[in-house]
């Protein structure tokens, strides 16, 4: 799903904020991309995003060589991917029906396809009585289960979770925290940025660890846990 | 495919709805452009159909030797000018009304005999090119019985010269006033193009092509300018319908204008499209520098 070959990314005058990393996730695995600010993990999810271009190095998404990919082409690629954000990104001005459609109205999916998805969408995070509100009168837990719902909306192959808890509080963390574990088990690919440890020791899930843009190890999250308490 | 315009107009619509004050600022701006534009292109148009009426009045006066017949000269010289009005003036009618022009001053001519002035024929030759006259004169100066032909070279040719010039000048302000005006505009559209940044940016977020993304843009561009270019137009006319009977009350020339000859049809679609043209021109600056970023 996910290979990573040496890949290094530098900005200009500063120190590279990934060196040298190789990585491969497979199709279904649940991945914490874990470290400290500043490790590299926002960086690499860019990447797979292709938000940014490596310096150097390889990387394989779906099979396809991303330095091959055209910028015509890069909406196509995103279109299997799925992302969360920390600070949620949902439009404001837009119902939160109107913000889960967004995916499914840029595939042009009928208009009554769209409404069925949406409800359908809306009613697993929960928010099936919320769909004509607008963002601001949701809670931050609200909009961060909003956001999940419209990154699921187009069934991504992979799904991207850059500090989606960072700004919710331990119960609203869990609520995200299991519809993200609930695509997954759909078959779902999960990549999880994330420097929050009580969620590496909650959940039994691989843990890859930047440190300064350097891979630094990559195994289970009890091991993770126990060696850097 | 079908539904892929209608949604692009549909989302284009919204836009304008959640957004009108941007959407007013962008016509807004339209709107004074093509009325600048509209403006300078009516007043020129008027000019030149004045100048040309004035043109109109040109008549070549072509005046006969001594002893020649004036209706076999008058009858060739209608032969050589088809379709222009041939009058035939003797040279006592010359005199008379060479006595008229003069008015008050009419007693100067006392004492002066018919046969001072030489008999004439005077053809109408209204809105003229200089080349043409020249040619028309070479041709009735051969005619047999004619002394001299005269057109009036020094005005007409003053005249053409100026309506070139003004014609020159008129393209080019008009094309400094468009390109101002694409600039102008595209800056507008660029802010509400920035306002929706983060709707732009959460679009691609997930997986928005940017024809997709930019496509509404070109719609409320086009809407935008049409609206603008509407509202030209209906200015213009309002304008029109205010000072021409008060131009025409004060400047002679203007009296001859046809009712709505100030503004030909042609170029109040020409306001209408000409705004859409920019708002699709501009809205398209916009919208692909700002994805292109």
């Amino acid at each position: 799903m996910i290979q990573l070959f040496h890949v290094t990314k530098e900005y200009p005058g500063e120190p590279p904020a990934l060196a040298d990393v190789t990585l491969h996730v497979t199709k279904g695995e649940f991945v914490f991309l874990t470290g400290p600010s500043g490790a590299g993990k926002s960086t690499l999810l860019k990447l797979i995003f292709c938000a940014e271009a490596p310096t150097s190095g390889q990387l394989l998404l779906f099979g396809r060589n991303v330095a091959r990919v055209s910028p015509g082409e890069i909406p196509w690629v995103r279109r299997h991917i799925g992302v969360v954000f920390q600070d949620f990104k949902l439009l404001p001005e837009r119902t939160i029906g109107e913000n889960v459609a967004l995916p499914l109205e840029v595939r042009s999916l009928p208009r009554r396809e769209i409404r069925r998805k949406v409800l359908g969408l809306l009613r697993s995070v929960g928010l099936e009585h919320r769909a004509e509100k607008f963002p601001p009168s949701l809670s931050g837990g609200e909009q961060q289960r909003v956001a999940v719902a419209r990154a699921l909306a187009a069934d991504p192959a992979l799904l991207l979770a850059d500090e989606p808890t960072g700004n919710l509080d331990a119960d609203r963390t869990l609520e995200v925290m299991e519809l993200l574990a609930a695509a997954n088990a759909r078959g779902t690919t999960v990549v999880i940025a994330t420097h929050d440890r009580s969620l590496l020791q909650r959940y039994t899930r691989r843990v890859v660890a930047l440190e300064r843009g350097r891979l630094v190890s990559d195994g289970d999250s009890i091991r993770q846990a126990g060696a850097n308490p | 495919m079908m539904r892929r315009p209608v949604e692009a107009i549909r989302r284009a619509y919204t836009a304008l709805v959640r957004s009108p004050y941007v959407a007013i600022t962008g016509t807004g701006t339209i709107f004074v452009a093509v009325l600048s534009i509209g403006l300078v292109a009516a007043g020129l148009g008027t000019a030149e159909r004045l100048l040309g009426a004035w043109a109109g009045e040109v008549r070549l006066s072509v005046y006969l030797a001594r002893g020649a017949d004036l209706p076999t000269v008058g009858a060739a010289v209608a032969a050589l000018a088809p379709g222009r009005a041939v009058e035939e003036v003797p040279a006592a009618e010359g005199l008379r009304r060479l006595a008229q022009s003069l008015g008050d001053e009419a007693s100067l001519l006392d004492g002066v005999g018919a046969d001072a002035l030489p008999d004439c024929v005077e053809v109408a030759v209204p809105g003229i090119a200089l080349g043409e006259a020249k040619a028309l004169s070479r041709r009735l100066r051969a005619v047999p019985g004619v002394a001299e032909v005269d057109y009036g070279t020094a005005w007409l040719e003053r005249l053409e010269r100026f309506l070139d010039r003004a014609r020159a000048a008129g393209l080019g302000l008009l094309l400094v006033l468009g390109l101002a005006t694409a600039v102008l505009v595209s800056n507008t559209l660029r802010l509400a193009v920035y306002a929706r940044r983060e709707e732009i940016e959460i679009m691609k977020l997930v997986g928005a092509t940017d024809a997709f993304v930019g496509a509404p843009f070109l719609v409320e561009g086009v809407l935008q300018g049409a609206l603008a270019g509407g509202l030209a137009a209906a200015t213009l006319l309002g304008l029109q319908a205010a000072l021409l009977p008060r131009l025409a009350a004060a400047f002679g020339p203007f009296a001859a204008l046809a009712p709505g000859a100030m503004l030909p049809w042609p170029l109040l679609l020409g306001v209408v499209g000409g705004g859409a043209a920019i708002g699709l021109l501009a809205s398209a600056l916009a919208i692909f520098r700002f994805l292109r970023r």
